[in-house]
């Protein structure tokens, strides 16, 4: 196999990898980890691929986008739930949606 | 004064679509007051939607331009006005700091998707979508000051956003490389050397934008955003943002399905989407239990026949999924405007009565639900009419069945909706907003009366529509 071809398998792979763990993860921090990492492999895949570096800068600039405002939430949700943990989130935004339900149909 | 502005932006209308809502967005953020800063991003709005009007039908008046980007680019340019109009009344959601950021996010997301709606190659569109996507991010987070809820939602579209970034960005690559051009243009009539790499390629992007527009299967960001999300944030996603990627996604197929090397390949694929997407949506739209959520997976229902008018790879196919944007974009209004003006009032059972304490929200309500069924003489009908016309015509007499289906779901879940609001009898005092002279439910009542209007009356969308699929043709082979 080409060396070039070598390096789009990684990327592909590290794209897949930091893709499954981005929705599978339990921890909202490595989430966001695991998207910078499935972003730098689409970016080592522009690489292999040859892509024009106008390609290469945007994919940077959203990854980067990205990332801030993953780390924006990240601390948006350790304040207002005390927790990064996506099952704690799910179990307290069911909870918090039942209560309201029941709030409102009482009144 | 009105033709004096036409006369100035004609010759940079592109720029000004793109650029009014963003120069607004600043402007919104730096307003001392939060009436100011509506004032001045509805007006920016308004502008854009004006001039996008204008270039749209000055554009598909002539020959040879691109017909499903001036088309899409003026619907959203419009549902991003409504939307913005009808925000005045909705400020309440923020405090006031924090609604100047809301206005701003939303002209972001109108902007973002106008752009990848004119962008000439992918990179354009890439960033012009990344922009859109990270400000519908940031406004559903920002509807996190009043329920925390919403931050969750955000971070749902945040990660499967990031995925389609990536898969975005290595398909711009696949493309790049196995056609020698990222112009969309050429698409169409270029030779191309690696048709394996360029089938995977614009397989990707048209994946990585199925995401964003809440495609069924694809959609697992849309329960959590659009349940939590506020009525303004859900309002700007399912009308501008869900609409915005729908359009990106039609016109790259638009030029890819034309290409003869990989045109068989897109179309199947996105056939094979189109109707997942319709029969998960529906079934979910018949489980939901919140009108917010039953909108938005009606709306995947919708997207799902879009994208098998898209497949069909004819004039009168994409002539049908323009048509059916635009019935999409008008129900997105009516239900999330309507939903918007009635406060935190979403679960359905609470919605019993509501013909009788809120009769207008009820009445713009119904319209929708009555285009979304594909009644007669609504917007609905006629979009559902035409993909089942091309349809036969190429043979798919599966896509007609699949409008059909589409069709009589909607009969079930807009029935018991309309059901609810007439028949039932309220068990509940009603705490939502009741004022019919709210700002915030005139786009929803101007739309549910569009909906009805245009199915009176289709010509002039039937000729848009009609004219913008012709100049796809101009470009191909």
């Amino acid at each position: 196999m080409a060396p070039d071809g070598i390096l789009l398998a990684g990327a592909v792979a590290l794209l897949m990898a930091g893709a499954v763990t981005a929705w599978t993860s339990a921890n909202v921090t490595k989430r966001i980890a695991a998207l910078a990492l499935a972003q730098i492999g689409a970016l080592a895949g522009l690489s292999a691929l040859g892509a024009p570096s106008a390609a290469s800068v945007a994919g940077i600039v959203a990854a980067f986008a990205q990332l801030t405002l993953g780390v924006a939430l990240i601390v948006r949700l350790q304040e207002t739930y005390n927790s990064v943990e996506a099952p704690e989130l799910d179990a307290a935004d069911a909870l918090s949606e039942s209560q309201s339900q029941n709030k409102l149909g009482d009144a | 004064m009105f033709g004096l502005f036409l006369d100035w932006a004609r010759p940079h209308a592109a720029l000004i679509v793109f650029a009014a809502p963003l120069a607004g967005a600043a402007l919104a953020v730096l307003a001392p007051m939060a009436r100011l800063a509506w004032l001045i991003a509805a007006v920016c709005a308004i502008a854009a939607a004006v001039v996008a009007l204008d270039f749209a039908a000055r554009g598909l008046s002539g020959g040879g331009g691109d017909g499903a980007g001036l088309f899409a680019t003026a619907l959203v340019a419009c549902c991003a006005a409504a939307a913005l109009v009808g925000a005045g009344a909705l400020l309440t959601d923020w405090g006031p700091r924090a609604g100047r950021y809301a206005l701003a996010l939303a002209l972001c997301v109108g902007a973002g998707w106008s752009g990848a709606l004119l962008a000439p190659d992918l990179v354009g569109v890439f960033l012009a979508a990344e922009t859109a996507w990270l400000a519908s991010v940031a406004l559903v987070a920002l509807s996190g000051e009043r329920d925390r809820g919403a931050l969750n939602g955000a971070l749902g579209m945040l990660g499967a956003g990031g995925v389609a970034s990536a898969l975005f960005v290595l398909g711009i690559g696949l493309i790049g490389r196995g056609v020698g051009t990222l112009q969309l243009a050429a698409l169409p009539a270029v030779q191309i050397a690696m048709p394996g790499l360029a089938a995977t390629g614009v397989g990707l992007v048209l994946a990585a934008l199925a995401l964003k527009a809440g495609v069924a299967p694809l959609h697992v960001w849309v329960g959590a955003a659009y349940g939590r999300a506020g009525g303004f944030a859900s309002l700007v996603l399912g009308a501008v943002g869900a609409v915005g990627a729908l359009a990106a996604l039609v016109r790259v197929a638009a030029f890819a399905i034309p290409a003869p090397a990989i045109g068989a390949g897109v179309a199947m694929s996105l056939a094979g989407l189109g109707a997942a997407s319709v029969v998960v949506g529906s079934l979910q739209a018949i489980g939901a239990s919140n009108l917010r959520r039953l909108a938005a997976y009606a709306g995947a229902a919708q997207a799902g026949a879009v994208l098998i008018s898209a497949a069909l790879g004819s004039m009168a196919g994409f002539a049908a999924a323009l048509v059916q944007l635009f019935a999409m974009a008008a129900v997105a209004i009516v239900l999330l405007g309507g939903g918007a003006a009635l406060g935190g009032v979403q679960a359905l059972h609470l919605l019993n009565g509501l013909g009788r304490r809120a009769p207008f929200t009820a009445a713009a309500i119904s319209l929708g639900g009555l285009s979304l069924m594909g009644a007669p003489l609504t917007i609905g009908f006629l979009g559902r009419w035409r993909l089942i016309e091309a349809g036969v015509g190429a043979g798919w007499w599966w896509a007609a069945g699949a409008a059909i289906a589409a069709s009589l779901a909607g009969v079930f879940y807009c029935g018991r909706l309309i059901e609810r609001l007439y028949v039932r009898r309220a068990a509940a005092a009603f705490t939502g907003g009741d004022n019919p002279w709210r700002l915030a439910l005139a786009p929803a009542l101007l739309a549910g009366v569009g909906a009805i209007g245009l199915g009176l009356a289709p010509d002039g969308l039937l000729r848009a529509a009609a004219a913008a699929a012709a100049q796809l043709w101009d470009g191909a082979p």
